[in-house]
């Protein structure tokens, strides 16, 4: 291959095909090589990618239980069902609440917090180590931490709580408590990352603005204000959508500090996706189920995508 | 890091203010971190009293002795697992998806274009409409309880061709160039030229692909049944589901599968900070 690279140096595009007539053996043989770049990330992606996605489609239209010899086609049937299914709209209810909570509180917070950890202070390094720290963790060790700090009877929070002389609460014991304490248990746990993401967008501003704002005789809430919060629309825009897409998928918090209870206050749509599927296994509900999961995302998606046509650019 | 605020507008006075402010947080976001510890050298017979004490009057090991050496419990082993389903999953990525952003970036070919719009619409169909289908084929496969179940799968990330491809089209073409004219061909100018001048991406997409491995629980809690095969994530969903009497032993199970990932961040912490300023990526 190398003196076919010769006879291409100070081409402009790169490595080329080898300057023959078209439809020769070697230029054939050339594109073929092209194609072994991608062949094997190909394969895959056509197995566990786009293959299952296009399977997935079909499976929603068959009653498919795993051990049935038989998948009866019943068309629409299992989307019907799903429509009529109170736990699929408990479970929707649930988890929407959960992402509007979280995100909204992530994508407000993380933004303050970058901002006081972009000003010259000291130890600035270190809170941003601390404050991403608690993002690297999984979920089951942040739930296992959290359920029993979260404890109604031996947990630290209430302890403190007491301690205060106000009364101890009930966090994942409590009907209505339960999906705002796991969003608690949640900011602590993930803040840290939209707060990089603002902190990048805060370097971005240039420095003559603020000179600019000063030499006007702004003070430093005034340019937040009026300077920094209005050029980081963009970038709180992007990081409330996707907060809202990311947390919409919640599964490990409930399953693990309150296993959907009490009741079904905690109960989410991707666990009743588990469940469906590896509990029950109804496969070709589940399938729905999921589906009918991705449009929801699809939905919040488009908004994004809507959001960053009018939003994404700004001028300095 | 170049700060945003440089100038002198802050007075004194809302510096301190600010300081004893993230002060205040950071004991606050440390707090459970430390609590982790403290709770898991508790011993058992003095998890359940009151009042708490905030450095435990007696402290031991016991609960670090009992979660290694338990039956029902293989921490080693879920570690072993952990570590080798990560680190395959994050060469495998690497290796295939950097192959096929340099493929999409600089080669051409036929239907080029139409791959990639492929590779677009899959991207915003979420994860979960695959799980099922996927799940079937891995079972057919006789993949269930199996590193291949947990590292093929994941090596289809069609989001690391995205980036790796957008960082290579930012390389410049002179020094490809420069290559050409001594002699090089594709795969060599992939290996010694884009993938060294990309490290920076690729250490951070490294990284996350790692981290996001080592912490999934959804995909192996399906894939995976037997004791001995579980990834230390799902075995610790298990062990807070069984052992709710023995908090110690299940916060020691915490601390044990926490420290590796927290000993990384604190190493490469300037790097995953980096990388997610980079990429965007990090988080969930």
């Amino acid at each position: 291959m190398d003196n076919e690279m010769i006879m291409n140096a100070g081409r402009r595009d790169g490595p080329t095909p080898p300057r023959k007539q078209v439809g020769s053996w070697r230029t054939w043989r050339w594109t073929l090589g092209n194609y072994l770049f991608i062949l094997p990330f190909m394969i895959l992606f056509s197995i566990f990618v786009i293959g299952p996605i296009l399977y997935a489609f079909y499976m929603s239209l068959h009653e498919w239980k795993v051990l049935a010899r038989q998948h009866p086609f019943v068309g629409l049937e299992n989307y019907r069902q799903l429509l009529k299914d109170d736990i699929w709209w408990i479970a929707l209810r649930n988890s929407l609440y959960f992402a509007f909570l979280t995100s909204a509180v992530n994508t407000v917070f993380a933004l303050f917090v970058a901002i006081g950890v972009s000003r010259p202070i000291l130890g600035r390094d270190f809170y941003r180590f601390i404050f991403y720290a608690p993002v690297v963790l999984s979920v089951s060790a942040m739930g296992i931490i959290m359920s029993w700090m979260m404890n109604t009877q031996f947990g630290v929070i209430n302890y403190f709580l007491i301690w205060f002389g106000l009364p101890p609460v009930k966090w994942l014991a409590d009907t209505y408590l339960v999906v705002p304490s796991l969003s608690i248990a949640t900011v602590w746990w993930g803040f840290g990352f939209p707060m990089l993401l603002y902190i990048a967008g805060l370097q971005g501003i240039p420095e003559h603005l603020y000179e600019a704002a000063r030499i006007d005789g702004a003070n430093s809430w005034r340019i937040t204000w009026h300077i920094t919060l209005p050029l980081m629309r963009p970038t709180i825009f992007f990081v409330a959508i996707t907060q809202l897409i990311a947390h919409f998928q919640v599964f490990g918090q409930p399953l693990i500090m309150t296993n959907g209870g009490p009741g079904r206050a905690s109960f989410t749509t991707i666990m009743y996706l588990y469940q469906t599927a590896w509990r029950f296994f109804r496969m070709g509900y589940g399938t729905t189920i999921a589906v009918g999961l991705a449009f929801v995302i699809l939905f919040f998606t488009l908004l994004q995508f809507r959001l960053f046509g009018r939003q994404s650019v700004v001028e300095y | 890091m170049r700060s945003v605020n440089r100038n002198q507008v802050s007075t004194w006075s809302s510096r301190i203010l600010l300081q004893i402010a993230l002060i205040f947080l950071a004991v606050i976001v440390g707090f459970p971190l430390y609590w982790m510890l403290v709770v898991s050298i508790t011993p058992p017979a003095e998890v359940f009293s009151w009042p708490l004490h905030f450095w435990p009057p007696h402290p031991s090991l016991e609960n670090y002795i009992e979660v290694f050496t338990r039956q029902d419990l293989q921490l080693p082993r879920w570690f072993l697992n952990s570590l080798v389903v990560s680190v395959g999953a994050t060469i495998a990525t690497l290796f295939l998806s950097s192959l096929t952003a340099y493929g999409f970036a600089r080669l051409e070919f036929p239907g080029r274009d139409t791959l990639f719009i492929i590779l677009l619409f899959a991207i915003m169909v979420p994860g979960q409409v695959t799980l099922i289908p996927v799940f079937l084929l891995v079972r057919k496969l006789g993949w269930l309880d199996s590193y291949n179940a947990l590292i093929w799968p994941v090596a289809a990330n069609v989001f690391g061709v995205f980036l790796l491809r957008q960082f290579f089209m930012g390389v410049p073409k002179d020094l490809e160039e420069a290559a050409v004219i001594d002699g090089a061909g594709r795969f060599r100018i992939y290996w010694q030229i884009i993938l060294p001048l990309s490290k920076a991406a690729l250490i951070a997409l490294g990284i996350f692909v790692f981290l996001a491995t080592w912490n999934d629980l959804f995909w192996p809690l399906i894939v995976l049944n037997r004791l001995e095969m579980r990834t230390l994530t799902v075995g610790l969903t298990v062990l807070q589901g069984t052992y709710t009497q023995e908090r110690g032993l299940v916060m020691a199970g915490a601390v044990v599968a926490s420290a590796p990932v927290l000993l990384l961040y604190a190493i490469f912490q300037r790097r995953i900070v980096q990388g997610v300023m980079l990429t965007g990526m990090g988080g969930r």
